[in-house]
């Protein structure tokens, strides 16, 4: 994360050009060819979140009339940019992919910094499959935005450069489906949502660089040894968990320790996968570069698919990972991805059947963090499960199973 | 002779509540003290007088599990669990049969579902607002000037119940004063509270599902008033007990008594001597 911040603030000390963009679906690889530095405002706003800062952000925009319930990452983003703690970018690219606040969002932060705003147009995933229309049509503005680019600073964009790039990211993404398949064994090597998320950091933000793709190698060589020595990230593995959603950053740390305490892994989680689900098989095609970018954007990243997807693959985690429960965090100044979370705890609960603990604070904003309350529900549930687990072990089920 | 009682104590947001159970799992004794700023000093008072109700030495009590939001604070406590399985496991000792728990607290109303055993499959609980818990009963009491547990019998003469506007516990007082500045009788507007809670309640608990028997707990449990708007609301009836309230500290004794007697069991076994089991299950 150091050398990514140390990249912008070389940036913006030597004028260099930088681009904010969508961590979802990035087409990152086009502005590292270009030698163009990614900002992702959301990465800031949590950077911000988890080092307890962003209240005073928040507040900063709320000040300027933005509402209590908008999202909380835009209230922080545009409270840096008005308390002058921002880079200015050199372009605002909305590569919005399932996520619409990002147009307004990025509208404003185009009208604040003065930077160009290039709007890519990413439709939302109505089918399974890619449609070969909807590929052409991203590849055709992608086409428009490197020429937008060339035509504002100067360059051209080396299309060897870029396919290079692309088999950079492409190692990066082996990695890092390596480490998630890992989690299937038991214990699973390391915490899938909490351990996933400090790798997001090299994963997203230097995807497309020869450090991202090391860091995950090594990620994945530690894990594998991990997993051959049978050591996990607690103790003892007691509850396999999968989690859904952000985390709370403000507090993160003590979040962790809720399940922790309870000896609860996560062996999978959906969020891990923001910047792209490569996990299913997916990866930047040096052979054709932006083909490939267009269907990550369009179909290979978590926010373009739709609730009835989404649960499907949490119920393919649930099973496929061993796992015995579903957390859903929910954020409540995120209503465009919270929509839709209790249709899902029914459909997991009710019709997969499997125990689902459904929790609501933000991801970004202190104030929806209630310890007490958090702590109480997350007993709870476990206390459930292990009374469950009681029950199943004085009924001697044939099978060994725990009825989970 | 070793210690053949148990006891939980249940702090909760305006009172506490202390259980001892006996070895037959019969309630020996009980007590409510108000909570205050003290939780470790009301927890003790409650723990004491539900002694002396019981008519016990503190010393025949063998283990203590410490309830609800205060749990912590239950400084003579042997372990903590949530006033959630606390109460799933109490509705269940009153009322086998019990499948559904709707507990209504202070500050917190909770809809659990529990399985044969009195195991919890499922629950959902108010969040980070106290709309349609014990607080707005509270607050109409407040506002309409009468005490809190007369609110209840009044209700029931309400002919003609008003529409609340929210179940806002903060917004309760302007919304009353609204109505009674209308000309409504008090009766109709308590009658009109009761429904509103009893509506909003109603969807936390479709959210677990309601299968029945359905057990009603924690204190606004012994608001009649209370209890036949949710039975309209919900379509059929509840049990309720005169020990509804205690039923959080009822539960944290059990599960302190099953931990006793798990105990005692384990320690027979290490005991020397023959070992039943072994030539019973011919091994």
């Amino acid at each position: 994360m150091d050398a990514w911040f140390q990249e912008i603030a070389a940036a913006a000390r030597e004028g260099r050009p930088s681009a904010v963009l969508m961590v979802s679906g990035a087409p990152v690889e086009i502005l590292r060819a270009l030698d163009i530095v990614p900002i992702y405002p959301e990465v800031n706003a949590l950077q911000l979140a988890i080092r307890k800062k962003s209240l005073p952000m928040i507040l900063r925009a709320e000040q300027e009339g933005y509402a209590s319930d908008s999202c909380a990452y835009v209230k922080a983003d545009v409270g840096m940019l008005l308390s002058n703690a921002a880079v200015r970018p050199t372009f605002v690219i909305c590569n919005y992919v399932g996520c619409n606040v990002y147009v307004k969002w990025f509208e404003h932060v185009a009208a604040m910094t003065g930077a160009p705003l290039l709007m890519i147009d990413v439709p939302f995933a109505r089918t399974r499959e890619l449609l070969p229309e909807d590929v052409r049509y991203v590849v055709r503005q992608l086409e428009e935005l490197i020429a937008a680019i060339e035509r504002a600073s100067g360059r051209r964009l080396d299309r060897d450069r870029l396919s290079e790039i692309c088999a950079l990211s492409a190692r990066a993404e082996d990695a890092w489906s390596r480490c998630k398949a890992l989690c299937k064994a038991r214990p699973a090597p390391f915490d899938a949502y909490f351990d996933s998320i400090n790798l997001m950091g090299p994963a997203n933000c230097l995807r497309g660089t020869k450090a991202a793709a090391e860091v995950l190698e090594a990620a994945a060589a530690a894990y594998e040894a991990a997993s051959a020595e049978g050591r996990g990230p607690l103790p003892e593995e007691r509850f396999r968990i999968v989690v859904e959603g952000p985390p709370p950053y403000p507090a993160y740390r003590s979040f962790r320790d809720l399940f922790a305490r309870w000896g609860a892994v996560a062996v999978a989680s959906t969020y891990s996968c923001v910047g792209g689900l490569w996990e299913f098989g997916f990866r930047h095609d040096p052979a054709r570069p932006l083909e490939s970018i267009a269907e990550h954007m369009l179909l290979e990243n978590l926010t373009n698919r739709s609730l009835i997807d989404r649960a499907a693959r949490i119920e393919r985690y649930l099973r496929d990972f061993g796992a015995e429960a579903l957390v859903i965090h929910s954020v409540k100044s995120c209503r465009l991805f919270s929509a839709g979370q209790g249709d899902l705890r029914e459909r997991i609960a009710r019709e997969a059947g499997f125990p689902t603990l459904m929790l609501e604070s933000d991801l970004e904003d202190p104030r929806y963090y209630a310890e007490a309350q958090m702590k109480n529900r997350i007993d709870a549930f476990f206390e459930a499960l292990e009374h469950k687990k009681k029950l199943a072990g004085t009924r001697s089920d044939a099978n060994g199973r725990t009825g989970l | 002779v070793s210690a053949l009682f148990a006891a939980g104590v249940d702090v909760g947001s305006t009172q506490t509540k202390a259980v001892i159970l006996g070895p037959r799992r019969e309630i020996a004794g009980r007590a409510v003290v108000p909570t205050g700023a003290q939780i470790a000093r009301a927890a003790e008072r409650a723990f004491e007088a539900a002694l002396q109700s019981a008519g016990i030495l503190r010393a025949a009590v063998g283990k203590v599990c410490g309830t609800g939001y205060g749990r912590f604070k239950v400084s003579f406590g042997d372990f903590q669990t949530t006033e959630i399985t606390c109460h799933a496991r109490g509705a269940h000792l009153l009322f086998p049969e019990t499948r559904t728990v709707i507990d209504m607290g202070g500050q917190d109303t909770k809809a659990i579902r529990v399985g044969p055993h009195g195991e919890v499959l499922d629950f959902s609980m108010n969040d980070k607002c106290a709309a349609g818990t014990g607080r707005f009963l509270t607050a109409a009491a407040e506002v309409t000037g009468l005490d809190l547990g007369a609110i209840g019998k009044i209700a029931l003469e309400g002919r003609d119940p008003v529409r609340m506007t929210s179940v806002c516990a903060v917004f309760v007082e302007s919304d009353i004063m609204s109505y009674l500045a209308q000309g409504k009788s008090v009766p109709d507007v308590l009658a009109g509270v009761h429904r509103a809670i009893a509506a909003r309640t109603a969807s936390l608990v479709r959210r677990v599902g309601i299968e029945p028997e359905i057990t009603f707990t924690g204190g606004v449990s012994r608001n009649v008033a209370m209890v036949k708007a949710l039975e309209a609301v919900l379509g059929a009836p509840l049990n309720v007990s005169a020990d509804s309230h205690f039923c959080g500290a009822l539960g944290a004794a059990l599960i302190a008594l099953e931990r006793l007697e798990a105990e005692a069991a384990a320690a027979a076994a290490a005991a020397p001597g023959p070992a039943i089991e072994d030539w019973e299950d011919g091994r």
